[in-house]
């Protein structure tokens, strides 16, 4: 039977294996190369697959090599993080501040070797740190969320309870009430950002419960399953991120606020080539277009309201929307 | 008693190599060259002499959460809790060293033995409930890992939480575990592991309690008739056990990864259980499958980044180890391949010991 | 809290209690069939997992979620066979290999996902089982929609529990089934073939526990990510020895677990401001209180999770 097995393997990865990786040569002299790794996999439809995405689109316009490693243990960040160095990878892209540990770590081990952190506060040498604006992202969401609700009742569901997350949550909260006073804001978090089933669960019984009708998330798989929660009733949308999800004639996905990480990373690899890293921030936001207004679907959003966010949305970027 | 020697050392080798060839296979269907890959993984897992270093920290964990398992394996019960035990151990390691205010030598041997005590008393748990309640003990322990994985979540994100990030705060630079030298970057936990690996094996084989333990995981009821106060062993195999994971996680904590955050401590445990079990529940043993699981997760990583196949690649490789390497000591148990063995290679296993 | 007054809340809550014991039910009457036979699996997570993405492989490919339904429960008998020849034959640890299952299985699917949708990084979307709706049974209000409108795969779990009670306590090749997992020296004697009979018992648990697994992908949601599965597995384990190797209470324990996860998500969003890993702890600590409560003296099948020599050292 293991021999079964083993065949059907064979089989598969003969057929499709060669598809999966280039060549292995050690790259051409003067090729820069770029590598990530990723503690959940690059296949989540969230945040994992949006940094690879942005990873590969950056690195194919500026002619780089890439690698990824992914489902990485906490234990093994620093590790793996020392093979790329190791390898002479020009430039490793640590997506999260949960490796802000290990890049200042290995960072200091190599300082030949370029890090890019993303929504860290980590300034050296050979460490950029970037920061899309969660803010942004919760104003534009809640914005939206606002203008489209019938039943005055919002839902945001939250992976993990970290940093980014809460931000966006606050954010999206204030928005909501900013246009609609009346509004409540209801929210929960998955424990994960894969289990779809339970990102399933949690919408119906915010619809069931609170009668929610336009959700919001920030947990990859998990949202997935919520959009399917939402798509089984009518009348209840959903707000795509942090890739542009939506298309015009979409039947539950009203818009995406999207978030180009691809631009933050690119910025990051003219710095190397530049021979000028380190010791600064980028920033993401709507003003250097890193963050933008996805599809809107015409079919659910009206005219009417889409101008009207429209205006908002500037007044987000100009920063008076809210005052802080 | 030598063959059987020879025969327990060249099954788990020839295992491994099934698995690597088996692994191979893959590779080469991915296009790449099988011995190069290979070649990272040793070159990555002890290539240089600070690779070697970092294997011997991965390996680390594994030595603490392997003993754990064996140990309660040993009294013929099954701890599969050793992560929550590694868990709870760690928390509070963290509040000592973090919230007491003490530093250096003394908060490390404070808050190791603290997180022993807590390790212990988590695995008390599973322990009391299968000796008053009968309840089974994999269960308990499989649900108290779930509680203590939440819990931990609970203290990073509120009780404990380092400012806006979800994580605790690290533990003092002063109260970390030194290195055995500034060239040779392994932390002090592995001399530790070490040591206690060849107490129990000591206790196990040498001691008349260690003697009652093994009785009674061969044989309870026989171990009852013969006035064993069976539960009372029993419990404290459990106690034991958890208090072994329980260290373990307190001198990762303190040794490698120095605060807790989200993924902190997940797939020790259950690492641990395989590696008691290819180990065939002997303390030394394991301390050396502990090294080579090492030596495979290191290198994994470097063959991953060097030659760019999936991370689950490796996995395989990792997993068919322990489906080679048990199939293979129960194949020579075996009745039948036993006798095969007694009648055809007798003599020829002479010559080749010679 | 009006939101908690009224009708509706009651039949969702019971309605998501329902959809989340389904997977659990499934992969728990897996195991049932399997300790019955005297094979403790503890590798039900993995093998729910190659179940996972191969049903939803199958059905993404072929357009049909019944034909993804049978591919998982194929794929988990393969994977199951391993587990099979291992313990039976060889009398291996089976506890070692419902580890090394779980560390393989889940691992091949993330390969296999991997290999068939190169390094994509969008979602792929599959098939999904519409629910059937009974004609009259399910215009019946409160009741109609709580019990006899679901996906075809819902029934036919919940039919599976009186099906195996009916076949373990009253036919003749049910009581031999179990005498394997009791007495197999003795059931060896009576000219039952003891070693057949434990390969169906991996046969029957690997399909379910890959129908477990394909649920997930199927009827549950539309799309694949690695970690799907998220434990389901243990908690099927656990189920089996909460109901004390009974159909029936297998079904209550994954009733009682399904509900606690349901009334988790609820008061989650009725009180935000408590930590929400302490309510994520509730169906855990709800299991253990169970436990302890009912403590079960009356242990397993005798044989159960002891090896079989089919011949005297």
């Amino acid at each position: 039977m293991k021999k079964r097995t083993g065949a059907v393997l064979l089989a598969v990865s003969l057929t499709v294996g060669t598809v999966t990786v280039p060549a292995t040569s050690v790259a051409a002299e003067g090729d820069h190369k770029v590598a990530m790794l990723l503690d959940s996999s690059i296949s989540d439809g969230g945040w994992g697959a949006s940094c690879y995405q942005a990873m590969v689109d950056a690195a194919e316009e500026m002619g780089w090599e890439t690698a990824y490693t992914d489902n990485v243990k906490t234990s093994d960040f620093a590790t793996v993080m020392t093979d790329y160095a190791d390898l002479e990878y020009d430039l490793i892209f640590a997506p999260g501040n949960e490796y802000t540990d290990a890049v200042v770590q290995v960072s200091e081990e190599y300082p030949d070797t370029y890090f890019c952190l993303l929504n860290g506060a980590i300034e050296t040498d050979n460490v950029i740190s970037v920061m899309p604006d969660a803010q942004q992202i919760g104003y534009l969401a809640g914005a939206l969320a606002g203008l489209m609700t019938q039943t005055n009742n919002v839902g945001f569901i939250g992976g993990m309870e970290i940093d980014t997350t809460k931000t966006k949550l606050e954010c999206y909260e204030a928005a909501v009430k900013k246009v609609n006073p009346d509004v409540n804001v209801s929210s929960a978090y998955a424990g994960s950002y894969d289990d779809a089933a339970k990102g399933k669960e949690i919408a119906s019984s915010m619809v069931s419960t609170y009668d929610v009708d336009v959700m919001f998330g920030d947990a990859s798989a998990v949202d997935t399953g919520a959009r399917e929660a939402l798509a089984d009733t009518e009348n209840k949308f959903s707000i795509g991120q942090p890739g542009d999800l939506g298309s015009a004639e979409d039947e539950v996905i009203i818009c995406s606020v999207v978030t180009d990480n691809a631009a933050l990373v690119k910025e990051c690899m003219e710095a190397v080539e530049a021979g000028e890293y380190g010791n600064r921030t980028i920033f993401g936001n709507l003003e250097d277009g890193c963050l933008q207004v996805g599809t809107f679907s015409d079919k659910l959003v009206s005219k009417e309201i889409q101008d009207k966010y429209m205006e908002l949305v500037e007044q987000i970027q100009a920063g008076t929307f809210i005052e802080e | 008693m030598k063959k059987n020697d020879f025969a327990k050392l060249l099954v788990p080798i020839l295992s491994v190599l099934a698995a690597f060839i088996i692994g191979g296979i893959i590779i080469v269907c991915l296009g790449k060259n099988p011995l190069e890959a290979y070649g990272f993984l040793f070159k990555g897992a002890l290539g240089t002499s600070s690779k070697f270093a970092q294997t011997l920290e991965v390996a680390c964990p594994l030595i603490f959460t392997g003993l754990a398992a064996a140990f309660a394996y040993k009294c013929g019960v099954f701890n599969l809790g050793g992560e929550g035990q590694f868990i709870m151990g760690s928390i509070m390691s963290i509040v000592v060293s973090t919230q007491l205010g003490i530093t250096g030598v003394p908060a490390i041997i404070i808050s190791v033995l603290a997180g022993t005590v807590v390790g212990g008393l988590w695995g008390a748990i599973p322990g009391i409930l299968k000796i008053t309640r009968g309840l089974n003990e994999m269960i308990v322990s499989i649900m108290l890992n779930y509680v203590a994985t939440l819990f931990m979540g609970c203290v990073f994100t509120n009780f404990l939480r380092d400012g806006s990030v979800p994580q605790t705060p690290a533990v003092p630079k002063e109260s970390q575990i030194p290195n055995l030298s500034d060239g040779f970057r392994v932390h002090y936990g592995i001399v530790l592991g070490i040591i206690l690996a060849l107490v129990l094996y000591y206790f196990l084989f040498y001691t008349s309690r260690g003697f009652k333990l093994r009785a009674v995981g061969l044989n309870a009821t026989a171990a009852r008739f013969n006035g064993f106060a069976v539960n009372k062993i029993i419990l404290m195999s459990f106690i034991c056990s958890g208090a072994i994971a329980g260290m373990g996680g307190s001198i990762e904590l303190h040794g490698k990864q120095f605060r807790l955050m989200q993924g902190y401590g997940a797939g020790f445990g259950f690492d641990g259980v395989a590696i008691a079990l290819i180990a065939q529940l002997n303390p030394i043993a394991t301390v050396v499958v502990a090294f080579f699981f090492g030596i495979l997760r290191k290198g994994a990583s470097t063959l991953q980044a060097g030659m760019k196949i999936p991370t689950s690649v490796v996995d395989i490789i990792q997993a068919l180890v322990i489906v080679f390497a048990v199939a293979g000591t129960a194949l020579v148990r075996l009745p039948q391949v036993k006798q095969f063995f007694r009648v055809h290679f007798t003599g020829s296993r002479k010559g080749a010991e010679n | 809290m009006d939101a908690i007054m009224n009708v509706n809340f009651f039949v969702q809550l019971f309605l998501s209690t329902i959809r989340m014991a389904t997977p659990i039910l499934l992969v728990a009457l897996a195991e049932l069939y399997s300790e019955r036979a005297g094979l403790v699996n503890i590798g039900l997570d993995g093998i729910m997992s190659i179940g996972a993405l191969i049903g939803f492989l199958a059905g993404y490919i072929s357009g049909n979620p019944f034909l993804g339904i049978v591919a998982g429960a194929l794929a988990g008998i393969a994977v199951n066979m391993i587990y099979a020849f291992c313990t039976i034959t060889l009398c291996a640890e089976q506890i070692v290999y419902g580890m090394a299952i779980n560390i393989f299985a889940p691992a091949l699917a993330s390969f296999i996902y991997r290999a068939y949708f190169s390094d994509t990084s969008t979602v792929v979307q599959g098939v999904s089982m519409k629910p059937i709706a009974i004609p009259l049974l399910s215009q019946i209000p409160i009741i109609g929609p709580l019990f006899f409108n679901h996906p075809l795969l819902v029934y036919i779990a919940y039919l599976l529990v009186p099906v195996t009670a009916v076949f373990l306590n009253k036919t003749k090749a049910g009581l031999n089934f179990k005498a394997v997992g009791e007495y197999p020296k003795a059931a060896e004697t009576l000219g039952v073939n003891v070693i057949r009979q434990k390969y169906m018992a991996s046969t029957i648990c690997g399909a379910l526990a890959g129908i477990g697994g394909a649920y997930l992908t199927i009827c549950y949601t539309s799309t694949y990510s690695e970690g799907i599965v998220a434990g389901r597995g243990f908690i099927a384990l656990s189920a089996v020895i909460f109901g004390r190797w009974m159909p029936g209470g297998v079904l209550l324990a994954c009733l009682l677990f399904g509900f606690c996860d349901a009334i988790q998500i609820r008061l989650q969003l009725l009180s935000p401001g408590t930590p929400y890993q302490l309510l994520q702890m509730i169906p855990y600590l709800c299991t253990l209180i169970a436990l302890v409560v009912f403590g079960i003296k009356k242990s397993g099948p005798k044989a159960n999770g002891k090896p079989y020599f089919r011949e005297e050292r």
